[in-house]
């Protein structure tokens, strides 16, 4: 509930900083970033103030279009295996007693505090040729020979669940924690079914949950170059890896704009469907 | 409760704040793995001057900081080809050669640089050649150039270096081209010979290319030949084969972008890199070509022995500058790696 | 609480045994990390006796404490500059009624779900274009940015329940708006404040992505010294550092359980 008078002008006044600051560093660098993509490089990499196409033209070719899918595709598989993966212990935690709950929420967040680099690092050893699961496997004889399993896809896929399930069982716990929960008693009184009491009164009310998680795995998912890069040793290329090699090693600013700007859109529009999401209000924290 | 720790997190700030403030320092942006953190100790030890040791991977992604104007950088790592294009474009800083007086124990062959007759813009830091190392353990085929590593048979055990420029010489090699032979036409007839490639390497790694090696997670690659010397000295099982179609080779030097915040303290370093003593410091832990014949002098005969770090062989060409065409060469690379 | 469904004890035991499985994977590699930080082995996976030796070398290490010192100085300004800002910015955006409402939170919760690749490129345009050169100053500026956000969002969440009376009274007493507010609301937000500063600090300690494009060698951060290690290969060094990590998230997190087992009161 709103106090709401009016602002006057030392209230705009006060808020003023705090406008500017997101002008100055959101929206103003956002607008170079669309401004660079239309610009060209030269010998050294420098940016040329010259207008051209030319970087959005590469973004639809065939190359680079299976990389976004591929990249879409990647993180889509890891919010969904996320999701199914996540509900339920966040559902178990969210409704436990409040002791046991208490417990069961400081495991889940010590990883989540732990930098997400250590946690991708712990992978890195334990799938590595002559990591403990390859030995493991051997000296149980179930594989005669080490198996590959550090720079595929599927490595790529675990490192990012692995470093962004947290960030998928916390909405979600909060959602659940804040159920009612006399109206799960209601919908199996009325005589529904375990399903039906999922589908019809569980998932819409946790849905803010679910939608809070979905965005905060998803999207920045798709753009973590830094796990894709550990995990997939720049053999699978994701657009992340790709944008990010174009500031780096490749210096094509310009075309790295590009890129930027293409994932921008494809962020508003996901972002414009989520709040759509019924209940939504954003994301929420602890 | 609260009060104090805000009291000790300020206290700390300010103490931390100090401790960045006012001390003598320079800012090295330097190749990863390649400057010895005991040199990095010593030099500060003796002058009392502080270094920042950035890292780069490649000299386009050193190139890519510099030329942004982000970084204040008094020493940097170029290759001879990126300080040629460098020097071109009026970035580097002429050296106050009298304050290098160690200068005299470099070889004098490796002085006078096409790009630079008078020595006046850079310091020779290490050389070395770009190769192909085996591990024999593993691999029984006879291995002789690029032609005999991409095989379908070794296809996901290979390793190379993460060098856009480098990728490209060697395809040229197998068509019979100078490295430094590149134009539209070239590149074209290069793109389906690293089309090829491509699909066969499992690692690029510029850092550190030996840990996938010794990991047993790839059996042979294309490497920098100090990596080699290294994984020669901990094992006899990885030999390094320089390429029958051709090779070149590489000088890695030390110079001063202009406008370096801290111009003195960048020459008492370099310098203190030219000494004999220091100079073995960085072969012992980086074994590559050292031009400092004083240093060699200083190395043991096992040193000079290691096939990867002074491999007999006469004068190889080195890479020169290629103006626009390494924007084509970024791009070829970039649409060839992201097609997979 | 209630239970979940009445009767439901199977539902309640796969549950159970679920939320087992997923925290055993949270925490294996972490555990098997720790382990291998004592293994007096290079090469991991043989065990070759207990050492403390790699957190020895971690003391001395000097680039490490560096960028240690530079993530917990980045850290500390981030949290108080967005602490200052995202208090203010939430109570007056609540308080007082202003034209363009929507855009301004719209345009304060971008950073909170915008990738942070994106954010990390245009910031690097941006001070690439007007000149400022990368360091403590930029690295902080980009992790204050993404820090606001939550720190409204947790101190927004907490001014729902705001009784409008305590600020009334404070004001009938003759108190100045701000006086109030400092007075009043301020102490009423402390969980709230103290909750998005420990959000923010987290966030900017574990920050990579932003942190990568706006950094200077002087003001490297921890998780890039991490990720550059990370990059060169298996590290025994590592080990101990994530050692170290999972405990200090450990003591934090008690400590915090305390804290609101404390407030609660």
């Amino acid at each position: 509930m709103k106090i709401g008078s009016r602002a006057g002008l030392a209230g705009w006044l006060l808020l003023l900083p705090l406008i500017l600051w997101f002008v100055a560093f959101v929206v103003v660098p956002t607008a170079i970033l669309i401004g660079c993509a239309f610009c060209d490089r030269d010998d050294l990499g420098r940016i040329v103030y010259h207008f051209t196409w030319e970087n959005f033209r590469r973004t639809v070719d065939p190359v680079y279009v299976t990389i976004f899918i591929r990249s879409i595709a990647c993180a889509g598989l890891t919010t969904v295996i996320c999701l199914a993966a996540g509900f339920p212990a966040a559902w178990f935690i969210g409704r436990a007693k409040p002791s046991v709950r208490s417990t069961l929420l400081l495991l889940v967040m010590v990883p989540f505090w732990t930098s997400f680099l250590i946690r991708t690092y712990a992978w890195m050893t334990l799938l590595k040729q002559e990591g403990l699961i390859n030995g493991l496997l051997e000296y149980l004889k179930i594989i005669r020979s080490p198996l590959p399993m550090l720079y595929t896809p599927g490595a790529i896929v675990l490192g990012l669940v692995y470093a962004y399930l947290p960030f998928m069982i916390l909405p979600i716990y909060a959602s659940a924690e804040k159920l009612d929960g006399s109206l799960i008693e209601a919908a199996h009184d009325l005589g529904a079914g375990p399903l039906r009491v999922f589908s019809s009164v569980i998932v819409p009310l946790t849905l803010p949950g679910i939608a809070a998680g979905v965005l905060m795995v998803f999207v920045p998912a798709i753009g973590m170059f830094a796990v894709t890069d550990l995990m997939g040793g720049a053999r699978v290329p994701l657009i992340g890896n790709v944008i990010q090699n174009q500031f780096m090693q490749a210096r094509d600013w310009p075309f790295g704009a590009a890129l930027g700007v293409v994932f921008l859109l494809l962020f508003a529009i996901v972002y414009w469907i989520l709040q759509r999401a019924p209940g939504a209000a954003g994301p929420h924290h602890d | 409760m609260i009060r104090t720790l805000l009291r000790g997190g300020w206290l700390f700030l300010l103490a931390a704040a100090a401790s960045l403030q006012g001390r003598p320092e320079i800012n090295l942006f330097a190749w990863s793995e390649y400057v010895p953190q005991k040199v990095i100790d010593g030099f500060t030890r003796e002058t009392g001057i502080a270094v920042n040791y950035e890292t780069f991977s490649s000299n386009e992604e050193m190139v890519s900081k510099l030329v942004a104007g982000g970084g204040d950088y008094d020493v940097i790592q170029p290759s001879e080809y990126t300080a040629e294009a460098l020097i071109k474009a009026n970035l580097l800083a002429k050296l106050d050669l009298a304050r290098l007086p160690h200068l005299r124990n470099i070889d004098p062959d490796l002085r006078h640089l096409p790009f630079d007759p008078g020595g006046d813009y850079e310091v020779p830091y290490m050389s070395g050649t770009v190769g192909i190392v085996v591990n024999t353990a593993v691999v029984h085929d006879p291995i002789h150039g690029f032609q005999d590593v991409f095989q379908p048979s070794f296809s996901g055990r290979i390793i190379v270096v993460n060098d856009n420029r480098e990728m490209v010489s060697w395809a040229l090699a197998t068509l019979g081209h100078s490295a430094n032979d590149i134009n539209a036409e070239t590149l074209k007839q290069v793109r389906p010979v690293i089309a090829q490639w491509i699909k066969l390497i499992k690692v690029y790694d510029s850092d550190s290319p030996k840990t996938a090696l010794l990991n047993g997670d790839v059996d042979l690659g294309v490497v920098w030949s100090g990596e080699a010397a290294i994984l020669w000295n901990q094992d006899r099982k990885f030999r390094y084969v320089l390429p029958a179609e051709g090779t070149h080779r590489f000088i890695d030097l030390l110079a001063m972008p202009v406008g370096a915040p801290h111009p003195r303290e960048a020459l008492q370093f370099i310098d203190y890199i030219l000494r004999p003593e220091v100079s073995v410091l960085i072969s012992n832990e980086f074994p590559y070509t050292n031009p400092n014949l004083a240093a060699r002098a200083l190395l043991t005969p096992e040193q000079r022995a290691n096939p990867a770090s002074y491999p007999a062989v006469g004068k190889l060409e080195i890479f020169r500058d290629i103006g626009k065409q390494s924007a084509a060469v970024d791009r070829l690379m970039t649409d060839l790696k992201s097609a997979q | 609480m209630r239970q979940i469904g009445l009767g439901n004890r199977l539902m309640h035991r796969g549950l159970a045994t679920w939320t087992g499985v997923v925290l055993a994977f949270l925490y294996a590699p972490i555990v098997v990390l720790v382990a291998y930080s004592f293994n007096a082995s290079r090469l991991n996976i043989l065990w070759r006796g207990f050492t403390w030796q790699w957190y020895v070398d971690l003391a001395h290490n000097g680039p490490i404490l560096a960028a240690a010192r530079n993530s917990l100085i980045v850290a500390a300004v981030a949290t108080v500059v967005s602490v200052v800002i995202g208090t203010g910015g939430a109570w007056l955006l609540y308080r007082y009624r202003f034209r363009g409402e929507g855009a301004i939170q719209t345009l304060i919760a971008i950073p909170m779900v915008m990738p942070e690749i994106l954010m990390g490129i245009s910031l690097l345009l941006f001070f690439s274009r007007i000149g400022l050169r990368l360091g403590f100053a930029t690295v902080i500026i980009g992790h204050v940015t993404f820090c606001i956000p939550f720190v409204c969002a947790a101190v927004r969440a907490r001014l729902h329940g705001l009784d409008p009376s305590l600020e009334e009274a404070a004001l009938d007493l003759g108190a100045t708006p701000l006086r109030a507010f400092w007075l009043v609301i301020v102490p009423y937000l402390r969980p709230a404040i103290a909750a998005g500063a420990l959000m923010a600090f987290t966030l900017s300690l574990d920050e990579l992505i932003v942190t990568f494009f706006t950094t200077s060698a002087a003001s490297a951060t921890l998780p890039l010294r991490v990720f550059g290690m990370a990059k060169i290969g298996l590290n025994p060094m590592l080990n101990a550092l994530s050692a170290v990590f999972v405990i200090v998230a450990l003591v934090v997190q008690t400590g915090l359980r305390r804290l609101e087992v404390r407030a609660i009161r």
